[in-house]
Order: C-alpha cells, then sequence, then structure tokens
C-alpha cells in the first residue's frame, strides 16, 4: 500500500511539475497578454492542481490533507476570479487583443460599446 | 537542496532589486516589490521563521503594495528625470569621475564580510545568544505559562510589548488603507479630474465618513444625501 | 520526487520574474505577479514535505488569501484611478 501511494504521488507530482514548467515557458513565449493569461492559468489549476493531489497522497489521512485540500480549493476559486478581473481591467484600459481579420463575432458575445476591428473593416468596404 | 534553495532565492532577491532600480514606470516599480516581499518571506520560511514570513507577507505583498499604488494614483506614475546629470566632478582644477565614494563602499563591505568569518555558525546550539534567556525560555515556560508551544509562550508573555507594538502598527496601516480607499471612492462618484481643492475636499469627506466627523468644522464639503451616496 | 517538484516550482517563479521585468505593459506585470504569489504558495507546500515539517501549510493557505486580495485591490486602483479613468474622458466605454 505505501508503494501503491508512492507510485501515485509520483506520477502527480511529475505530471504537475510537467504542467507548472510548460505553463510559466507559455508566459514568456506568448505573443500577447489575453494568450499569456491562458498560459498562466494552466499553471494554477492543472500545475497547482496536481502537485497538491500528490501532496495529499503522502500525507495520509491527517491535518495536512485537510490543509492542503483548503489550499487546492481556494486556488482553484480565486485563480479564475482574478483571471477575469486582470482581462477586464486590461479592456478597460483600451488594450486589445490581437484579433483575427476574418472573425465572427456573434451578438452575445460583444462587449457593449467596444469597437471591434471586423466591423470597422466591414463597414470600410 | 537546501543549497540549491536559498541559492536561487537569493539570486532572484537580487535580480529583482535591480529590476526595481532599472524600470522607469513606477507601477512596474510597485509590482517589483511585492515579488521582492514574496521572495524574502520564502526566505524566511525556509529558514523555519514561520510567523517572521506570516507578517512580511501580510504587510509587505499585501498592504504595502496596495499603499503604494493608492499613492501612485493620486500622484501619477511617471519617474520625472534629472534636471542635470553628474559627468565628472572638478577636483584642484582638475575633473575625473567620482571613483572614491565607490571605492570606501566597497573596502567598508569587504571588511565588514571579513568580520562576518568570526561569527559562530547560523543556529548552532553553542553560540553565546543562545546562553541567555534562551534556556530560561525553554526549561521555565511550561510550568510559568501552561501553553505547550514555547514560541506562543514568547511571543504573547514574554514578548507581550513587542506583539502590542507590532499589532499596532498593522492596525495603522489598515486604518490609513481604509481613509485613503474612501477617499478615492468619492472622488470617482464627481466624475472630475480636478486635483487640490477636490482632493482635499474629498478627503475631508473620506475622513468624515469613516470617524463621523470632519478635521476642521469649518471646512463645508459638497452637499451629499448621505455616508453612502457614492458607490461606483 | 519532492527535489523535482521543488525545482520544477523555482523554474516556474523564475519564468514569472522574467515576464515581470519584460513586460511591456504593466498588466503584464500584474499577471506575473499573481503568478508569482501562487507559486509561492507552491514552494512552500513542497518545501514543508522536502524538510519533514508539513506544519507550514497554515502560511501556505495566507499566502494564496493575500495574492487574491493584493491582485484585486491592484486591479481596482488600475480601473478608477489614474490610467483607467483618462482613458474614459477621452469618450472611450
Amino acid at each position: 500500500m505505501g508503494l501503491f501511494l508512492d507510485i501515485v504521488s509520483w506520477v502527480l507530482l511529475l505530471s504537475g511539475s510537467f504542467f507548472a514548467v510548460v505553463g510559466a515557458l507559455g508566459v514568456i513565449r506568448m505573443p500577447d497578454l489575453f494568450t499569456r493569461l491562458h498560459a498562466a492559468g494552466v499553471t494554477d489549476t492543472m500545475g497547482a492542481g496536481l502537485i497538491l493531489v500528490g501532496l495529499m497522497f503522502q500525507g495520509g489521512m491527517s491535518l495536512v490533507t485537510v490543509k492542503l485540500f483548503m489550499v487546492l480549493g481556494f486556488l482553484w476559486f480565486s485563480s479564475p476570479v482574478s483571471t477575469y478581473a486582470l482581462s477586464r481591467a486590461t479592456l478597460a484600459s483600451g488594450q486589445e487583443p490581437f484579433w483575427s481579420e476574418d472573425m465572427e463575432i456573434p451578438d452575445t458575445a460583444r462587449i457593449p460599446g467596444m469597437v471591434y476591428p471586423v466591423d470597422a473593416t466591414a463597414e470600410g468596404d | 537542496m537546501e543549497l540549491f534553495i536559498n541559492f536561487t532565492l537569493l539570486a532572484l532577491l537580487a535580480v529583482t532589486a535591480l529590476g526595481v532600480l532599472h524600470v522607469t514606470n513606477l507601477f512596474a516599480a510597485v509590482m517589483l516589490a511585492g515579488i521582492y516581499s514574496f521572495l524574502s518571506a520564502g526566505l524566511f520560511t525556509v529558514m523555519d521563521a514561520v510567523d517572521v514570513a506570516f507578517t512580511e507577507a501580510a504587510v509587505g505583498a499585501g498592504i504595502s503594495t496596495v499603499l503604494m499604488l493608492a499613492t501612485l494614483a493620486l500622484v501619477g506614475s511617471k519617474v520625472t528625470t534629472p534636471e542635470f546629470r553628474i559627468e565628472s566632478i572638478s577636483v584642484k582644477g582638475r575633473s575625473r569621475r567620482p571613483l572614491l565614494p565607490i571605492v570606501v563602499v566597497v573596502f567598508t563591505g569587504g571588511i565588514l564580510a571579513y568580520g562576518t568569518l568570526d561569527m559562530p555558525g547560523y543556529g548552532d546550539p553553542d553560540n553565546p545568544v543562545h546562553q541567555h534567556v534562551a534556556p530560561h525560555y525553554l526549561e521555565e515556560s511550561g510550568h510559568e505559562i501552561g501553553i505547550p508551544n514555547v514560541v506562543t509562550s514568547v511571543l504573547a508573555s514574554y514578548r507581550g510589548y513587542d506583539t502590542m507594538g507590532e499589532t499596532t502598527v498593522v492596525f495603522t496601516a489598515a486604518v490609513g488603507v481604509m481613509i485613503l480607499l474612501s477617499a478615492l471612492r468619492r472622488r470617482d462618484s464627481y466624475g472630475e479630474e480636478a486635483w487640490g481643492d477636490e482632493v482635499i475636499d474629498d478627503m475631508d469627506v473620506g475622513f468624515k465618513d469613516a470617524f463621523g466627523e470632519t478635521m476642521d468644522p469649518g471646512l463645508a464639503g459638497p452637499e451629499r444625501e448621505g455616508p453612502e451616496g457614492g458607490g461606483g | 520526487m519532492f527535489i523535482v517538484a521543488t525545482i520544477a516550482v523555482v523554474v516556474a517563479m523564475t519564468f514569472a520574474m522574467v515576464r515581470a521585468l519584460l513586460g511591456p505593459t504593466v498588466y503584464d506585470r500584474v499577471l506575473a505577479v499573481n503568478m508569482f504569489g501562487t507559486k509561492t504558495v507552491l514552494l512552500i507546500a513542497v518545501l514543508g514535505f522536502l524538510t519533514g515539517r508539513p506544519d507550514f501549510l497554515d502560511l501556505a493557505l495566507l499566502y494564496a488569501l493575500i495574492n487574491f486580495i493584493g491582485t484585486l485591490a491592484v486591479l481596482k486602483f488600475f480601473e478608477y484611478g489614474d490610467l483607467g479613468r483618462r482613458v474614459d474622458s477621452e469618450g472611450e466605454a
């Protein structure tokens, strides 16, 4: 049983480390703020999640596992809120993401009051 | 492994400090100071000082960053370039670069680093500093105070006044942030960009909102319907 | 296994710091600080297991809270402070 728990912890910790490093590398190499947000989100969900679950298997049935679970729950709840607030603040300051030229933006996804380059090029024709 | 972690954290600390000096946008400098605080809290954790790391996280990365950003939001975030630059100093008719200060600084730093070679090892139980009150705390805390955790009994009972001072500092920081935040909320509800008198009136209104009385009874603020009339 | 996780988390912290130093806009730096805070939480959790004393998890929980509140406070100042309002007064929504 101990060996099985160790193998499971190894697998979870290694995959969590892989996601953390890949996400952090993405934060450096991605071209735009919004794509970097996605890369940072990978480290917060998969990286932190797999590492903390792997540590939970090492902690056994004790208070340590409960604390790890609370840390993980709080990280998973607060990280999307931070991502949303950051993207909203960036859009409110006027910085636009890299749009492609011929996107189809449905009406439910439009932000009121924002000018999309697709509309501008369509009206210019 | 400990050496690797300590080395990496200290190297990142040095890089962050150099980065704070290098960037010209003040908002970026405040962000880097937040990273500096996280790093030093990590170093305190590696050195087993958890309560110090608690305080560093709460004060440095939380309150200090927010307070500095409140200041920048009121003042402006561009670093003003100095009007002149010291290219050279004329000494006795000859102009040369200021080499003397850096020589003095490096020499003093070298002497201090040489002096630390004589200090006892870190955490050694035979240190002279561990022979005075530490044995008394460790031996007498059980039946004098009765709490199982010696750190708690030292913080709360033997050194209670220090803890009271720290709590006062953190409370003052929290009150300062509250006053600044209430002033900014009032300014946003007016929708104007005028500085000067507006800011003083708003700060006075914020003070009134927080404490129920104005600083100067003769200074009449703008007419509002109630303390929660704003709320963007 | 904890050594591998520690090295990975420290590498992620280094990359976050590179983004904080490089980032052309301020929001890149806010993102880097937020990511640095969550990596610090992970580092404390893994270091606790590496040294055999997992009692530091209260500290990790506190860091997660402080990081979250700090990021939201920073973004609130950016939206209602100097940068956001100047854009609003020029007529953009």
